[in-house]
């Protein structure tokens, strides 16, 4: 590969391009997150105390979460929450890449797709704070709901966890349908129009032939909303109520409100390992190897 | 069973644009039924219309005397295999084959009965198993054929299916295609721009151009007696000398061709004096003699050597271009560019039709 860099751009640009790199990639990503590990396997020591007895490896850290059945059942909520709004997302959006890819006329799919880009104009605060207006106590959509007389009085939708599964589904929509779309957009049209005239129906050619077709798209799609809701902050943060919080606000509070780095490490790594880690068994039951989300 | 197909006025819009002009059609039960066309001219519309996938804008299409409107594509007794196949690449050949009667709910067992007694129709006993992407291009064609075939369709309707096959297997395919129409008795509908195709194949065929039918006959028609100058230019090699009808009796016509002077062929349709027609002869109907009935002088251009026979093609003194097919036995070796030839034909062999040489 370095080869073929020097070939196009000469030595000199070439070994800079490359330094930068890797500046960047030991310098920004690598040695901070071995650190992170380092901490994570360390007791929180006083400054006094570093170099002494104390300052040795220990898996503490580690087993602190197991002993903590509070800290548990909020990791195990926010796995669960999280295929949830995996789930919910993956509904939303793949009807939606579908008409996109294959039905809508290059002008509406373009209008749609604008439509869907403008608002992550706007950063994730803002448009996640107005989801905090629209679901108000008496906010716009309670307002809505009971003006066409489908609720008798309003509906509490920020205490519990469904606003912050609205929200996030929301947030994350674009990292379901991009590559949903792009798998679909993919398939030969003969493919469906061979189905249907076979006789399938239409939930039959999505389950046969379209959805087989497009399980790389939506393991890639469904991966990505997974890792970016277990690891989300800003939305349960201002969507969630002291009974929905996820587990991030957990690390951020061991990290800034408890001064305990080496304990935040070590709850970060263990979200990190067993997210991966649910991935590769939901990757394994569905079939999707490394090399089709590659693809 | 009644699997005749029935386009009654059947007219199909794009917007402003008509792709299929006022067509009235009946397609005879268990026929072999050809569209012969060139790209563009409707032909893949109408089997949309047949199958399913598009509604006509007027008319009604009639599968077995019933009105197939509002039924949707996957109703419909019709199957089709596309152009480009369109083998489920992520089952085996097997599912491919059962899918449509997996659709149907046939059971398990049924179904693999199905395919294997249709692997065997189509000589691939034992690959049921096998992914599609492992077959070769006459496989994947011959399970395209299994797989339309296992739903039991009144009506096949084939897209072009030979067109991504090399020369040997498309002679062969037709023959086998030919064959599987005898064994079951469906009506088949084939769209090709292949004219070799059409004719080797078909029970008749409908030559279309720009959404209209030019002439449907059956392929010994379409060759002697063409309609229409479009189809005696689209269908086989023909020269066409266009003039100015001179006279026109007994369903035989002169026309002035300028510099040729006067020439004379057969007219199936009456011709008034003064209007534009063209006469069409056959490279195989000129004769590098004068013994017939009329004569034409030109000038050879160039000899190709085409394996069986020959093609000499020549120019009058006007600068129209005539083709000469002659056997490959009839070659000498003075047949070099500048040559004067003589040249004649049969009144019989000629064909005078109005308008000028279909443009193709």
């Amino acid at each position: 590969m370095f080869s073929q860099l020097k070939a196009r751009f000469g030595v000199p640009l070439s070994v800079g391009v490359v330094a930068l790199i890797a500046v960047w990639l030991i310098g920004m990503v690598i040695l901070p997150q071995l650190l992170m590990v380092d901490y994570s396997f360390k007791p929180n020591l006083l400054p006094s105390e570093i170099g002494s007895d104390k300052d040795r490896y220990t898996l503490d850290n580690y087993t602190t979460l197991f002993g903590n059945t509070i800290h548990l059942a909020i990791f195990f909520k926010t796995i669960w929450s999280s295929v949830l709004v995996t789930f919910l997302t993956l509904v939303v959006s793949y009807p939606l890449a579908f008409y996109l890819a294959k039905v809508a006329t290059p002008k509406q799919a373009a209008l749609c797709l604008l439509l869907l880009l403008i608002p992550f104009w706007i950063n994730e605060i803002l448009r996640t704070f107005s989801w905090y207006i629209i679901l108000a106590y008496k906010g716009p959509l309670n307002a809505l709901l009971l003006g066409l007389g489908l609720i008798d009085r309003p509906i509490r939708f920020l205490s519990g966890d469904g606003g912050v599964l609205i929200g996030m589904v929301y947030a994350y929509i674009l990292f379901m349908i991009f590559p949903i779309y792009n798998a679909i957009e993919s398939l030969d049209g003969n493919q469906v129009k061979a189905a249907r005239n076979l006789g399938a129906g239409w939930i039959r050619t999505h389950y046969r032939v379209i959805i087989p077709h497009a399980k790389p798209g939506i393991a890639t799609g469904c991966i990505m909303t997974f890792m970016l809701a277990a690891g989300s902050y800003a939305v349960p943060a201002l969507l969630g109520s002291p009974g929905s919080r996820w587990f991030t606000q957990i690390i951020y509070n061991w990290f800034f409100e408890g001064g305990d780095w080496n304990q935040g490490a070590a709850y970060a790594f263990l979200l990190l390992v067993i997210c991966i880690g649910f991935i590769g068994l939901v990757m394994k039951v569905f079939k999707v190897g490394l090399g089709d989300i590659a693809r | 069973m009644d699997s005749s197909v029935h386009l009654d006025n059947v007219v199909m819009q794009f917007g402003g644009f008509t792709a299929v002009q006022q067509m009235d059609l009946n397609i005879e039960s268990g026929e072999f039924f050809s569209f012969l066309g060139p790209s563009g001219c409707g032909k893949t519309t109408i089997l949309n219309m047949v199958s399913g996938f598009l509604e006509p804008t007027k008319g009604v299409v009639r599968i077995g005397g019933q009105d197939m409107r509002g039924v949707p594509a996957n109703k419909r007794p019709t199957s089709m295999i596309f152009q480009n196949l369109a083998l489920f690449p992520l089952m085996t050949v097997a599912e491919n084959i059962e899918f449509g009667l997996e659709v149907r709910g046939v059971s398990k067992a049924e179904r693999r009965k199905t395919s294997d007694r249709l692997l065997e129709l189509v000589a691939l006993e034992g690959s049921g198993t096998k992914k599609v992407s492992e077959l070769s291009g006459g496989q994947k064609q011959r399970i395209a054929i299994a797989r339309a075939l296992a739903v039991e369709p009144q009506v096949l309707l084939l897209d072009e299916p030979l067109s991504a096959l090399d020369l040997k297997l498309r002679q062969r395919m037709r023959t086998e295609l030919k064959d599987i129409q005898r064994k079951t008795g469906i009506t088949f509908i084939y769209i090709t721009h292949d004219q070799g195709e059409a004719l080797t194949m078909s029970d008749r065929v409908a030559v279309m151009s720009a959404g209209k039918l030019q002439q449907v006959a059956d392929p010994i028609s379409l060759y002697k007696q063409p309609d229409t100058a479009f189809v005696a230019s689209f269908v086989g090699e023909n020269n066409g000398i266009t003039g100015e009808v001179v006279s026109y009796a007994n369903g035989e016509a002169v026309i002035n061709a300028g510099a040729l002077g006067q020439l004379i062929g057969k007219a199936h349709k009456p011709l008034n004096t003064g209007d534009t027609a063209t006469l069409f002869i056959r490279p195989e109907s000129l004769h590098l003699d004068v013994q017939r009935d009329c004569q034409i002088k030109a000038q050879l251009d160039e000899v190709n050597f085409e394996g069986s026979y020959l093609t000499i093609n020549s120019r009058t003194p006007d600068q129209r271009t005539l083709s000469i097919q002659l056997g490959a036995n009839q070659y000498q070796s003075d047949m070099v560019s500048g040559k004067e030839l003589g040249l004649s034909y049969s009144v019989a062999d000629a064909i005078v039709i109005a308008g000028e040489a279909g443009d193709v």
